[in-house]
């Protein structure tokens, strides 16, 4: 490229100071890192020097993190397209409340939004920590020295050979694409950005990812502690400070995927909360390992066994937190994710981030695998910490089924570099695939979670009595969970033995973790985080029986007869046409009309539901909605709308549209490919069309009523009232075609009978025959004092007020104008009142009239001269020649419909079960944590 | 016998009949050829043919829409899909459609688009932006 170009407009300076910044926090990360490991080596309680030069150069990298987020956060509120990250996510025409989710919705924005919390979460770390800061602070710094390293942008060679180590969110456009557009100075006046996917330009994509990369960021931390102590072979006293932090991570890692849960749910018409997408899965398994590690490290806790399960489960949860954004961002998921980020050619740098840690991983376990405190006796199994491990194993297990499903791709990669003809092998239909195992997986974890919170740690046997007490209300707790699912059975359906058995095992453990904290909440409090957790996870999978087993289509049409219905076919929309009621499943469904506002477009759907008998029993409207593209052109997204009840949900989604209502490159296709007939017709002609179909001109009017052409704001309009009719059909419908005049050009508005497939525009000789040219115009002058009136053709003309005020659409006020406006007023024949406001300038010594027009009258009204000396005016006056009365119209036959709909809308029972049941066990994390953190000696 | 012991053993049961139960759930990406023994559903991975008719009739049948596809070994049949053709379908890189083959038509209950990442497409805007300004 040439590099003399003068490029106008451009501001580079913030571009380098932020790449400054990124640098600064690239090294001053790098002195945490080597800072903290000469603390340990060399330091002792009262010599920490280098711990705090540690905190500083930390503090230095939190300042550097910020700068960069500030600068670009102000270089995309500024729009400065001259950057390549600001062009790519924002636009001209971005509301300014998405501007967070436009930061985020790149990789170099995501990986600073991570890095964010990362360095926030650390400020609260060395407050916090004490005398684990240094181990903790070396392994918390190296993670953040990675994931620095992923915006820093710089060019490594070897040999030959270089390698881009990050992606540095302030490249210039001009440098990421070389195309001859930069050959402009002014190239950035053309620019006007590409802006927010419009699917994400919803408020989810404002809360969604920075819940997540929180959680993300506070994996970190448990990793951290369980390096440190590996690190400095101090196994034990890291057990309780890292407890609250694992519990707050996993409430928050929880909480983020839950909000992604609900935006596919209510925006994305997923078809539901959760897909076993790849991208879902990645994030859910390190919250499971968390959860295992949270629960090894309450046995390690209590009884000093476990530390090793604890070590290993935090290790991996970072790792596979590491390895998810590996497999989001890589591409490698291209083929089977719905929602991966787009390739960036960081795949290499991402393996070496996941490879690194593992690796570390190991090599600190292995290498004190004998150091690492254990005992000899086993537990019993009428301890708690026996059945806690057991759970925490089958936890460990259900991350390696589905990690090792979601793995497929970078297995079918890893063998292709050997074999390159090898064929990538797919999971067939993942939804049953993962939900087989799966369900297995609830089975055991609700019976787990029922049973072990009420055995004690360290328990070696139970005496009889101890048995009894402990075995009886068991029994009872699975009695009343059986006649539960007994009794729900009349709401839902199991469909299999196996859904029934999860059901009584869901309700077990939400009837055993309530009455524990019925009977133990006075003694002991801090159950309430447990119980909630346990008792959620059990409501929540209830949800997820009632609501993804039982989901019915409401819309589901079984009637249509085909040649060839396979099984696995849903026909699960149905169409509706505007205005026209169908009745489907006990609802009447009508489309009752559609607005368009800003870029989306919603549709009004009336729903009714008609009892056994027939009668109405309920009216609800629901307006699902379809977002167009940020240019207007084509559909970009659709949006359900949801009708919510106590036990289920209504939601429903437009499934399609005609092609021509969603890109406008169809539309001319279809309107290109009707073939159009010219009429000459005359005002009161019927002309019949095919099938005995008729077209009647009834009359013609200025002032026609379209709404199309109103939008227009058009200077002159001439309409045809057209009716159309179909005896057979029972079709008579008016329609409205318009021909407007904007600025000396005529516009076509047509109008269509969807009944009738007929489409019919205006030609625009028509225009002719209805407004007379100036030139053709004959006109007679008066002369009137201010006042006065005179007569024209049978009609009297008053000239009421002359103003020099004047602002006016005819008319470009200039410095020095003279300027008077007359206002004359006449009654039209049919009694309607009627007025015109010719203009008379004076520019620059030379006069000027500026005429005004009725179109309803045809009158046409200059004033030509003012006599300044008697006050007189001249006022010249024509009207249009409005004999003939031809209306010329091209007509279309067989025009496919456009007012029509296909619609889906599914039942989701009990789906509030899902929700609740989730946020509950949620809190149970968060609650637990609050109870750490505000006790002293936790 | 110790408690351990039996848990490795459990696990290591419970994970071989996982492997032999999951491993049933897995295809390859394969060709039309491939569809006509298959007795269950199969994806086949191919393009779309665009010089063929892309079908899709919203008040004809709202749930079904056909085009024709290119395989892998480049043979091209009829595929009909059980549901609204979706946004920017004839952009669409490659396809894998899910499903089973009668006669001469594959009837697809499921299928997934590759398109062109959102980088690609603004170098074409770009540069179609450029073309703009020439005629200009």
């Amino acid at each position: 490229m040439d590099n003399t170009i003068q490029y106008i407009g451009e501001n580079l300076i913030p571009g380098k100071i932020a790449h400054g910044f990124i640098i600064l926090s690239f090294l001053s990360i790098l002195y945490t890192v080597y800072a903290s490991y000469k603390q340990i080596k060399s330091g002792t309680i009262d010599d920490n020097r280098w711990q705090k030069l540690a905190r500083w150069s930390f503090l230095t990298h939190g300042i550097s993190v910020f700068s960069v987020i500030g600068i670009l956060f102000y270089l995309m509120i500024t729009a400065r397209y001259e950057y390549g990250y600001v062009y790519d996510h924002v636009s001209d025409d971005l509301p300014m409340r998405y501007i967070f989710s436009a930061f985020w919705e790149g990789q170099e924005g995501s990986f600073l939004l991570w890095m964010f919390w990362h360095v926030v979460l650390g400020f609260f770390l060395i407050k916090k920590t004490k005398s684990l800061e240094s181990p903790v602070l070396l392994f918390y710094s190296l993670i953040q020295l990675i994931l620095a390293t992923m915006i820093l942008g710089v060019h490594v060679g070897f040999g030959e050979y270089t390698y881009k180590i990050g992606s540095n969110p302030t490249l210039l456009l001009r440098d990421i694409f070389d195309v001859p557009v930069f050959q402009k100075e002014n190239y950035l006046e053309l620019l006007e950005g590409t802006g927010l996917n419009p699917l994400l330009q919803n408020y989810w994509m404002t809360i969604h990812p920075p819940t997540l990369f929180l959680g993300f960021a506070s994996a970190s931390i448990p990793f951290s502690f369980a390096a440190g102590a590996m690190y400095t072979r101090d196994y034990k006293s890291w057990l309780t400070p890292v407890l609250k932090w694992s519990l707050f991570s996993a409430g928050v890692l929880g909480l983020g995927i839950f909000m992604g849960g609900i935006w596919a749910y209510e925006a994305l018409t997923f078809g539901g909360y959760w897909a076993w997408d790849p991208v879902e899965n990645m994030s859910l398994v390190p919250w499971i390992i968390l959860v295992a590690g949270i629960h090894t490290n309450l046995i390690a806790k209590s009884t000093g066994r476990a530390i090793g399960s604890t070590l290993i489960y935090y290790c991996l949860t970072l790792v596979l937190v590491l390895y998810s954004t590996y497999l989001t961002r890589s591409g490698i998921l291209g083929d089977t994710s719905a929602h991966a980020f787009t390739e960036m050619g960081l795949s290499p740098q991402l393996i070496f981030l996941v490879g690194f840690f593992a690796i570390l991983s190991t090599w600190l376990y292995f290498t004190r695998l004998k150091e690492i405190p254990k005992q000899e006796k086993e537990e019993s199994i009428y301890s708690r910490e026996f059945w806690m491990f057991i759970g925490a194993l089958v936890l460990l297990f259900s991350g390696i089924i589905i990690s090792t499903s979601t793995s497929l791709p970078v297995f079918n990669k890893i063998v292709s570099l050997f074999n390159p003809s090898f064929e990538g092998s797919v999971i067939n239909d993942p939804i049953p695939h993962y939900n087989k195992f799966q369900i297995w997986i609830a089975i055991l974890i609700s019976v787990l979670t029922a049973k072990t919170v009420y055995l004690r740690y360290k328990a070696n046997g139970m005496s009889a009595q101890q048995t009894k007490s402990f075995a009886l209300p068991q029994i009872a707790y699975f009695a009343i969970a059986a006649a539960l699912t007994f009794i729900m059975s009349f709401w839902l359906d199991y469909f299999h033995w196996k859904y029934a058995l999860l059901t009584v095992t869901c309700w077990y453990t939400v009837i055993a973790n309530g009455a524990m904290l019925i009977k133990g909440l006075k003694q002991n409090p801090r159950i309430v985080g447990f119980v909630c957790g346990h008792a959620g996870f059990g409501l929540m999978i209830l949800g997820v029986i009632a609501s993804g087993l039982n989901e019915e289509s409401i819309t589901e049409d079984n009637f249509l007869l085909r040649e060839i219905v396979l099984d696995e076919e849903e026909r699960n929309s149905v169409n509706l046409i505007k205005g026209k009621p169908f009745f489907i499943n006990n609802y009447w469904l009508t489309y009752e009309s559609d607005t368009t506002y800003d870029k989306t477009r919603r549709f009004k759907i009336k729903f009714e539901r008609e009892d056994s008998l027939g009668n109405k029993v309920e009216t609800f409207y629901l307006y699902p909605n379809m977002l167009y593209n940020n240019k207007l052109t084509k559909m970009a997204a659709v949006n359900p709308s949801i009708k919510r009840y106590v036990d289920r949900d209504i939601f429903v989604h437009v499934t399609g549209l005609p092609g021509s209502q969603t890109d406008i490159e169809v539309a001319k296709e279809n309107e290109d490919s009707l073939v159009y007939i010219t009429y000459d017709m005359m005002i009161g002609d019927t002309l019949t069309l095919s099938e005995n179909k008729k077209v009647v001109i009834e009359s013609y009017s200025y002032q026609p009523n379209n709404e199309e052409y109103k939008d227009s704001q058009s200077d002159l309009g001439l309409s045809a009232v057209i009716r159309c009719i179909d005896q057979k059909m029972e079709v008579d419908e008016v329609i409205e075609p318009v021909l407007g005049l904007k600025e000396n050009m005529l516009y076509q508005y047509p109008d269509q009978v969807n009944d009738l497939n007929i489409k019919i525009k205006l030609n625009e000789q028509s225009f002719d025959n209805f407004f007379t040219q100036e030139n053709e115009l004959v006109y007679e002058s008066f002369t009137v004092p201010k006042g006065g009136s005179f007569d024209y053709k049978n009609t009297s003309y008053t000239v009421k007020t002359l103003d020099s005020n004047v602002e006016d659409r005819n008319y470009d006020k200039q410095e020095g104008d003279v300027v008077v406006r007359a206002l004359i007023e006449y009654t039209l024949d049919n009694g309607d009142n009627r007025s015109l406001s010719p203009l008379y300038v004076i520019r620059g010594s030379k006069p000027y009239s500026i005429k005004d027009y009725d179109p309803v009258s045809g009158t046409h009204i200059r004033l030509s001269h003012i006599n300044p000396a008697n006050e007189e005016f001249v006022f010249q006056i024509a009207e249009d020649v409005r004999d003939a009365k031809s209306m010329i119209v091209d007509i279309a036959e067989n025009v496919p419909r456009d007012d029509i709909i296909a619609l889906e809308a599914t039942i989701f029972p009990g789906i509030n079960l899902f929700w609740s049941g989730t946020i509950l066990m949620l809190s149970g994390f968060f609650i637990s944590w609050w109870i750490r953190y505000k006790s002293k000696y936790a | 016998m110790k408690k351990s012991h039996i848990i490795a053993f459990i696990a290591i049961v419970a994970a071989v009949s996982i492997i032999v139960i999951g491993s049933k759930d897995v295809t390859t990406y394969g060709d039309f050829s491939m569809a006509e023994n298959a007795p269950g559903s199969v994806k086949i991975a191919g393009t779309l043919d665009l010089n063929k008719p892309i079908h899709f009739d919203i008040e004809e049948d709202p749930n079904s829409f056909s085009f024709y596809m290119n395989d892998k070994a480049n043979n091209r049949k009829k595929v009909i899909v059980s549901m609204a053709k979706p946004q920017d379908f004839e952009q669409s890189e490659s396809i894998v459609v899910t499903g089973k083959l009668k006669g001469d038509t594959f009837y697809a209950h499921d299928i997934l688009l590759k398109c062109p990442s959102k980088y690609k497409d603004e170098e074409i805007r770009l540069r179609a932006g450029l073309d703009k300004e020439k005629v200009g």
